[in-house]
């Protein structure tokens, strides 16, 4: 114990623990207490043991504090001192909720993953239910092998996660729900306000600026959606609102997004606007202004509407494409794409020789650039026609013989009418059907049957498991040798033997069993 | 039975080798290559009575070419000769007489040219699949067909059509046609693995004059009606390569890891491909000289 570097966190005296005072150290790594005027500690437990502590309603007079482990067994801390029980009990409770997540996490990922191992494979279930739990194998053996490549699988796939975009209608998620007495409730959840600092980041900095100094985070959230800026009609009239600035800010944003245009030299945006013969059928060559003045109420209000939907589309896109951990700097995070960059222009002529590549050239038509191989050279290729020579001998034949054979068939087959009606006589059908029943000369083995068609299945599963966890254990075996350390020469002569004896007995108690039962 | 508007086609290839054929008729002349072909006759007709979409085809391998006895060219020429006189299904008798037209002429066109001796049984069996290809494409997609194909042999294996064959088998195996095998003579290794590889059955009859009730007994049947059978079980098949060298089968041997050619002793150039190889022998330990000790 000596050994352990440990820094102590916090002491609390006065702490009784199965009726006898003493003290309460929380460790860097483990909780700790120690009866009064001892040295040492007779309760000793390491965070990643416990799984979740208790504590004692406020309104009891006795403040306690319990813990539970994985095991299930718990110890109860009780906190005596009369006048600062509570706030130690208070400080004791935070700091252990503080190191406990800490710990937990590291316990629980291995028996998650043992867990999860065994309901994914049914065969590892089954194996562990036949050598561990009937204790032929210990569990650390059994575990020893497997969980070797789940470390560093894990985090080979937290790499490759996809980040998680953003939805275009989170505004419009928080629909608000009347209170009953003229006010609205807006439901704002954390994935809702973390859309909108992305999205908004004149929103984000705001909030840093604004909260917890100035405002309360309800408060801020009550004058956001107060603000006309959250509205639809925006009319920045300048009000003390701190969101006027913002709405400024995306104003500006907007502008320079439209001078920015689109880098795509194949894409022309300008030949997509709306022409229209209006009066004077193509004649009256005046552009539509767009100036406030000339416009109804209606249309500004429209053109303000479809101006905020621009905008909010080019920002989610625009933070769904910022990467995630980019630290929070406002010039960088400004990107290119949202409107407010300076440097926007480095990108333009690259990204256009790029798009023009694209466009002129196909892929699959250029050289191929596959390393260089060697080319198989077989000098008789004849081989391979060749199948193997039949067993039998050859029969020769003289050319006399064959044209003798043909001409007897020519003259056989020249008459040839089929008579159909004498085809078969009785006597060969009948010796026929004789060799194909069974028993017969066609039939021999036949009646060996498969041997799986007359065990029963639940036999046949219990000596398949009884099989598997026999290769268990000569997997285990096998893995002493080459035999280097004494741990591996004590386990191949000690250990092992045991097991050995201990998975035949258990054979031979199956086979017992099945036989009485057969009898 | 066959589920509603099933096609079964069943093609059989009859091995006419006219030179064996000729010299087992001499010796044996209860069972001919006329009997044979009856036999052969009475299983199609079997088959095509058992359901009206049951399909036939018979192909006559010979060692000139491979021709098809049924359906024949004859069949769109003049329906003169059609008409039957003893009140049979009317299709049984057209393609009783066209194969016997067929086969005749076939025979009287024999001639020696003196090269082969074999039956072109690799050619049949080509022709077999391309033909059950067409009348699968001919029946159109929706309409289910199964088919497969009996061979009825003779003759010796020819060692030279080795590769063809196997080509054939395969080609069978991925359109899941089933080879069947009626051997008459001597056992054919090519057959016993074409059966095998296809999923068919491979028989060889012990008495050549009862071949009409094999057929009838153990072919006839289909590949989902055999699985309710009590049929012959499968023939062990000796699947051993032969070595590039000798040609004799062997167990284990040496396989060149660039051409794939099986030899079946080390040679440490490969005669295919002229790879060289190295083989690691064993360490050798130099025994450490002790130098003697002069004598103080």
């Amino acid at each position: 114990m000596a050994s352990l570097s440990e820094e102590v966190l916090l002491v609390v005296k006065k702490v009784r623990q199965k009726k006898q005072d003493g003290t309460l150290y929380l460790m860097a790594e483990r909780i700790a207490w120690g009866p009064e005027g001892k040295d040492r500690f007779t309760v000793s437990h390491s965070y990643s043991d416990i799984r979740c502590q208790k504590i004692s309603p406020d309104g009891k007079a006795k403040v306690q504090l319990q813990l539970v482990l994985h095991t299930g067994e718990s110890t109860t801390f009780h906190f005596a001192n009369e006048s600062t029980s509570r706030k130690d009990w208070e400080a004791a409770k935070e700091l252990l909720q503080q190191l406990l997540p800490k710990f937990k996490k590291k316990a629980n990922k291995e028996l998650e993953e043992k867990n999860k191992m065994l309901q994914e494979d049914p065969v590892l279930f089954q194996l562990y239910k036949d050598l561990v739990v009937s204790q032929v194998i210990s569990a650390e053996e059994f575990w020893a092998n497997r969980l070797g490549g789940i470390n560093n699988g894990e985090s080979a796939a937290c790499e490759n996660k996809q980040e998680v975009g953003i939805s275009g209608a989170f505004l419009a998620d928080i629909r608000p729900q009347t209170d009953g007495c003229n006010g609205l409730r807006y439901n704002l959840t954390a994935d809702i306000i973390e859309s909108i600092f992305r999205t908004y980041p004149a929103v984000k900095q705001k909030y840093k600026e604004n909260v917890p100094h100035n405002l309360t985070e309800k408060e801020f959230w009550t004058r956001f959606f107060q603000s006309h800026y959250f509205h639809r009609d925006r009319i920045s009239t300048g009000t003390q609102d701190i969101f006027s600035e913002c709405a400024r800010q995306d104003e500006k944003g907007l502008k320079s997004l439209v001078t920015q245009g689109v880098k795509n030299p194949m894409v022309d945006l300008l030949s997509l606007e709306d022409k229209t013969l209006d009066e004077g059928y193509g004649i009256s060559s005046a552009l539509p202004s767009t100036s406030h003045a000339s416009r109804t109420v209606k249309e500004s209000s429209n053109f303000a509407i479809i101006k905020r939907f621009n905008h909010h589309s080019a920002m989610v896109l625009a933070a769904g494409s910022r990467k995630r951990d980019v630290p929070a700097d406002q010039a960088s995070e400004t990107s290119s794409t949202d409107g407010n960059s300076r440097d926007s222009d480095f990108f333009q002529p690259p990204l256009k020789k790029v798009k023009l590549q694209e466009a002129i050239e196909y892929e699959d038509l250029q050289q191929e650039n596959r390393p260089k191989t060697v080319a198989l050279n077989l000098k008789k290729s004849d081989r391979y026609a060749h199948g193997p020579v039949p067993l039998q001998s050859q029969q020769y034949t003289t050319s006399q013989d064959i044209i003798n054979s043909v001409n007897y068939i020519k003259h056989e087959m020249s008459n040839y009418k089929p008579n159909l009606t004498q085809v078969l006589s009785s006597a060969a059908a009948s010796s026929a059907i004789a060799a194909l029943s069974p028993g017969g000369v066609l039939m021999q083995q036949v009646a060996q049957q498969a041997i799986n068609q007359m065990v029963p299945t639940e036999i046949q599963a219990e000596l398949k498991h009884l099989y598997v966890a026999a290769g268990e254990l000569l997997r285990h075996f096998w893995t002493c040798f080459p035999v280097n350390t004494a741990f591996l020469e004590e386990k191949l002569t000690g250990h092992l033997e045991c097991m050995l004896q201990a998975a035949y007995s258990k054979f031979h108690i199956w086979q017992t069993r099945r036989m009485m039962r057969k009898t | 039975m066959a589920s509603e508007g099933e096609i079964s086609l069943l093609v059989v290839v009859v091995d006419v080798n006219p030179i064996w054929w000729g010299q087992h008729a001499q010796s044996e002349p209860e069972f001919t290559l006329s009997k044979c072909l009856d036999a052969v006759m009475v299983m199609g007709n079997a088959h095509m009575a058992m359901t009206r979409t049951n399909q036939l085809a018979v192909i006559a391998a010979h060692c000139q070419d491979s021709h098809f006895l049924y359906p024949s060219k004859r069949l769109k020429g003049n329906d003169d000769t059609s008409s039957s006189r003893d009140g049979k299904y009317e299709l049984l008798s057209v393609t009783n007489n066209l194969i016997a037209e067929e086969i005749r002429d076939i025979m009287s066109k024999t001639e020696l040219t003196g090269n082969s001796t074999d039956t072109l049984l690799a050619g049949s069996l080509a022709k077999a699949l391309c033909y059950i290809n067409r009348i699968s494409k001919e029946v159109g997609v929706a309409q289910e067909i199964k088919s497969r194909i009996l061979v009825i042999k003779a003759a010796d294996d020819c060692a030279l059509q080795y590769m063809n064959f196997m080509n054939v088998i395969f080609a069978a195996q991925k359109q899941n046609i089933l080879i069947d095998a009626c051997v008459l003579d001597s056992d054919s290794g090519l057959l016993q693995q074409a059966c095998d590889i296809t999923g068919g059955l491979y028989l060889k009859i012990p008495q050549k004059v009862a071949l009409a009730q094999y057929l009838l007994w153990v072919f006839l049947p289909d590949s989902e009606q055999r699985s309710l059978l009590v049929l012959p079980p499968p023939a062990h098949v000796d699947y051993r390569a032969a070595c590039f060298c000798h040609r004799t089968l062997i167990e284990i041997g040496y396989v060149c890891s660039v051409c794939l050619s099986i030899f079946c002793n080390f040679s440490p150039i490969c005669t295919t491909c002229e790879t060289a190889f190295k083989i690691q022998l064993p360490q050798m330990v130099k025994p450490k000289k002790k130098k003697p000790k002069l004598p103080a």
